[in-house]
């Protein structure tokens, strides 16, 4: 009995501490908040493309199944909606939406986007690409996340840095898909 | 000239102490017999084949007699379920990105899943040196090694049970290290 008592209270307290340093660390001033960059050997309006195309969007973007504009929805531009269907492998493999909101749209250099899932996030993600010249694109993506859940908030600090590391390994796909096109760096 | 010692824990895990004996004289008598006539290698290779073979049908007996039931489920208790809770724990985790992850865990989780689980197996290591040792009974050692190797059990069920994919040197590493936690413990709580 006194081995269980042992186990048991060595288990609570590890959780309280865990819980405790979560909190603490949920605070921080980058909570929710993901940035990428890189320089792309491609001119702004061919990175853009990889940004604004469905099928291309598809091919960066790891988990992404489909993007598909709602109906009634305007072609691209500030109030345009896109959603993004994702497959949710954590999650017995259930199709996720992400919508997104337009709410800068400026081809080639600047795109805004609120995002949001029901019961589960809300956030903006924006997207700025600057011309360097010689055909090369100096590409950031910032994105900046509130979670809904209680339990989401709480574990912040381990979503958002997997959140980072799925963003730098999709912004390396997208440079790699950019720079092999046909007409990069030209 | 010994029979190979790992072969031979496992079949002292596996039989139990009162099976045990008898069966490993046997074997070490035809394993003397196959030295003189075959070398030491293939002696070797035919007494670690034949614990190998035997292991499944010794545990059955072993868990039907009821001998094993208490170590099997203790160990499932305190290395499955633990595991198996941060599986669900890192999948929360990861189905909250906003824009989702897939099943390869970040090297960091399969760390801290790994001193998790040691840690638990330490504690198992510890009750079962409690349990069963104070009494200084001859069998305790068997049971030790039982219950290691139940807990590997628990591992590898538990890891494929798990959503995640696991690499293989995190699969060795907790195969290893789990049941070397639980001994060690059970060991030096022991010599106390």
């Amino acid at each position: 009995m006194k081995w269980v008592l042992w186990i048991g209270g060595g288990l609570i307290g590890v959780i309280a501490l865990a819980c405790v340093i979560l909190l603490v660390l949920g605070h921080r001033a980058t909570a929710g908040r993901t940035t990428v960059s890189a320089d792309i050997n491609a001119s702004p309006a061919q990175v853009w493309q990889w940004l604004d195309e469905p099928g291309k969007l598809k091919q960066w973007i790891s988990w992404v199944v489909e993007v598909r504009t709602p109906n009634g929805s305007a072609a691209p531009g500030v109030g345009a909606k896109r959603v993004i269907v994702m497959k949710d492998e954590n999650n017995g493999g259930m199709p996720m939406e992400v919508e997104g909101v337009y709410t800068r749209y400026q081809p080639p250099t600047e795109m805004d986007l609120a995002m949001s899932t029901p019961g589960a996030f809300e956030g903006t993600e924006t997207y700025r690409l600057t011309d360097l010249g010689n055909g090369r694109t100096h590409f950031e993506v910032d994105g900046r996340f509130h979670y809904a859940m209680w339990t989401a908030q709480l574990f912040e600090p381990l979503i958002t840095p997997a959140a980072q590391k799925k963003m730098d390994g999709d912004v390396s796909r997208l440079k790699s898909l950019v720079e092999a096109g046909p007409s990069a760096a030209r | 000239m010994k029979p190979p010692l790992l072969a031979q824990a496992l079949l002292f895990a596996a039989a139990g102490p009162s099976e045990a004996e008898y069966i490993a004289g046997d074997l070490e008598e035809e394993f003397a017999i196959i030295r003189e006539a075959g070398g030491r290698a293939a002696a070797r290779r035919w007494y670690s084949w034949q614990v190998a073979r035997s292991v499944c049908a010794l545990l059955q007996l072993r868990i039907r007699s009821g001998e094993l039931t208490q170590a099997v489920l203790i160990a499932s208790l305190c290395v499955a379920a633990p595991l198996l809770l941060l599986d669900r724990l890192w999948r929360f985790v990861y189905s909250q990105i906003p824009l989702k992850d897939g099943l390869h865990r970040a090297p960091e989780y399969l760390i801290f899943n790994a001193l998790c689980v040691c840690t638990c197996a330490a504690a198992l290591g510890a009750w079962a040196a409690s349990t069963w040792a104070s009494s200084r009974s001859p069998g305790s050692k068997s049971r030790a090694l039982a219950l290691a190797f139940a807990a590997v059990i628990a591992v590898l069920i538990a890891l494929w049970a798990s959503a995640a994919s696991a690499p293989a040197g995190y699969i060795v590493t907790l195969s290893l290290a789990v049941p070397a936690s639980a001994l060690l413990t059970f060991a030096w709580r022991r010599s106390r």
